[in-house]
């Protein structure tokens, strides 16, 4: 709102009075910079955490607390960089061979099992609302009603009843659990059809499809919902820690979890872990942010 | 079918229009079967489930014992720490969505423009939505950490000593209230920014021409016409932290003196520490009628007559 009546106001105003230096000026200026000082601070709130983050897992464990007091630019910039923490967790170095530090399983996991749920869920997902959308079907509107109302379900609050019906089901302790629990979603097959509906149907009965229409979905449905899923997957945390006991099937989330529970905690290895954690879906927010934040207001908003 | 062609082929016709039909309708079926299999066994079952599991003495290693009836949920009315728990609930929810509420509104307002530094903003201010709760929760116990944390070193800039945060039972709460008022703020930001988006141009310069300042647009144009968002902002917001789980098992395991012991997190700890699924699932099974008996009384009070 603040653009239009600004421009508006702007618009009213007489150039010439503008020309001078002004109180009117002088206090525009003030604002501008007032402006420009709150966009500061917002980002430096909202960066600094991922900032000491990043750059604490570059640093030797004994400089981490060294500048702590007083505060400065050395609390944060490391003196001597090092990728030291990284190759102990990864289990490349002789200590973290002999801690029995594996990082790279964990990783492993989490893509396997992030790209086994978004293929799955792509398959399905669209096999469902091309369903909705386009085929015939006596009471689809009852199925549809079946669906969405999952989408009322809440998450957290039935993890353990989940539980439940995956040990019954013998499939606890494997990849399947990871993954079989979430191939479909209600938001995905929502918003997918509504993407089939706005295309026209003659378009595809007469097979003149340029296609134009279904790149038109990849870019706009797909592509979003993908990378939300994605992200989804890649960050549970409480799913994994209840269905999967054995360690060599353990996700990224849950490993950095247990690294803070020893009994003595290795701040730069906390940090190097917590790097490989995020930093992938960071990488992808930041490179696809367009979609990204196209999926979160389509799920959000027609959801 | 017109009533032509089943006049001249009567019989043939209608019995292969059958036919073809039968095997349209179970290809179409084949199309959504998947998903509703998952639907059943994930999201329905687990329900079911529980309501059993409620009524019966039930753990995961020693399974089904005696039937129970409604023991567990009697048990829970005198149980203090369920009420406790409730209530740890309820603090958390009522400080964090007002708050986080506003804020967005506020950021979502001001960094509406194209210019690039409200985009880089923006991107900074989404960092935290994308990145997993596991890893902010761990960050924040760092920059928290009463002798070692950042916090605490800035503060000391400012010549304030060493504060505890999560180890107070005053300030464990209102801590972890505040960094997921910091991590959510991004998420409900952009909702409402694609509401403010919606919101037609020419409702703000009929407004300006009438001569109202910036305040009253926004309280009488900006507000009403944003509410159905808002209402979708509110009740999802209330639903995600009325199951807050990841900070507090991370941060303070419940603690200190039960400061932080939210719903879910005791639920875990009734059906994987201490061994009782059944009793956790009545915990379970209450929490989630809460759940729905919230959203609805929140649906009904923010509805809306405002269409545009």
């Amino acid at each position: 709102m603040g653009t239009t009546s600004e421009t508006l106001v702007r618009e009213r105003r007489p150039l010439a009075i503008d020309r001078r230096v002004t109180p009117h000026l002088v206090m525009k200026g003030m604002g501008k910079l007032v402006e420009y000082l709150l966009y500061a601070i917002i980002s430096l709130v909202f960066l600094i955490p991922f900032v000491w983050m990043m750059l604490g897992s570059l640093r030797n464990e004994t400089e981490i607390f060294q500048y702590l007091y007083p505060f400065g630019w050395r609390t944060v910039v490391p003196v001597e960089w090092t990728l030291k923490n990284f190759l102990d967790i990864l289990g490349l170095s002789p200590e973290g061979k002999a801690f029995g530090l594996n990082f790279q399983r964990y990783l492993f996991n989490s893509a396997f099992v992030s790209f086994g749920v978004v293929c799955c869920s792509l398959i399905f997902n669209t096999l469902g609302a091309y369903f909705f959308a386009r085929l015939d079907f006596p009471r689809k509107d009852l199925l549809l009603i079946f669906v969405i109302a999952t989408m009322l379900v809440p998450f957290e609050a039935t993890m353990v009843p989940l539980y439940i019906v995956i040990r019954t089901l013998n499939l606890h302790d494997s990849y399947w659990a990871l993954i079989v629990p979430w191939y479909a979603s209600p938001f995905v097959i929502f918003s997918l059809m509504q993407f089939f509906k706005e295309i026209p149907k003659e378009l595809d009965e007469a097979a003149i499809i340029d296609g134009a229409s279904y790149l038109g979905v990849l870019r706009h449905v797909i592509v979003p919902n993908a990378l939300l899923e994605f992200q989804f997957i890649w960050n549970l945390f409480y799913w994994p820690l209840i269905a999967i006991g054995k360690k060599e099937l353990q996700v990224i989330q849950v490993a950095i979890q247990m690294q803070t529970t020893q009994t003595q905690i290795y701040w730069g290895r906390t940090f190097a872990g917590a790097v490989l954690a995020s930093l992938p879906v960071i990488i992808l927010f930041l490179a696809l942010q367009r979609f990204y934040i196209k999926g979160v207001v389509m799920t959000g908003l027609k959801g | 079918m017109s009533g032509v062609t089943v006049a001249t082929k009567p019989v043939g016709l209608w019995q292969r229009m059958g036919q073809r039909r039968t095997r349209n309708y179970l290809i179409a079926f084949l199309f959504i079967l998947p998903a509703l299999i998952n639907f059943t066994v994930f999201r329905y079952l687990p329900i079911l489930a529980a309501m059993q599991a409620s009524l019966w003495q039930y753990s995961l290693l020693g399974g089904f014992g005696d039937f129970v009836g409604l023991q567990h949920y009697v048990n829970m009315l005198d149980d203090p720490l369920f009420w406790k728990s409730l209530q740890v609930t309820g603090t958390f929810v009522i400080l964090k969505v007002p708050i986080q509420i506003v804020l967005s509104l506020a950021l979502a307002i001001l960094l509406q423009g194209e210019k690039w530094v409200a985009g880089f903003v923006r991107s900074a201010i989404f960092t935290p939505v994308v990145t997993s709760i596991m890893v902010i929760s761990i960050l924040w116990s760092m920059m928290y950490h009463s002798q070692l944390g950042l916090i605490n070193s800035m503060l000391s800039g400012f010549g304030i000593s060493r504060q505890a945060f999560l180890s107070d039972p005053n300030r464990a709460l209102p801590a972890v209230t505040l960094m997921m008022i910091w991590k959510d703020m991004g998420f409900s930001m952009i909702i409402l920014m694609a509401g403010l988006k919606g919101i037609p141009d020419t409702y703000y310069e009929a407004a300006i021409v009438d001569g109202a300042n910036r305040w009253q647009a926004f309280w009488h144009i900006t507000l009403p016409l944003l509410q159905r968002v808002l209402m979708f902002v509110v009740v999802t917001q209330t639903i995600f932290s009325f199951q807050v789980f990841v900070p507090v098992y991370t941060m303070t395991r419940g603690g200190p003196i039960d400061a932080t012991k939210v719903i879910v997190y005791y639920i875990y700890q009734y059906g994987f520490l201490f061994q009782d699924m059944g009793y956790a699932s009545a915990l379970s099974m209450v929490t989630l009628a809460l759940l729905l008996v919230v959203s609805v009384i929140q649906m009904r009070l923010f509805r809306t007559e405002v269409e545009y």
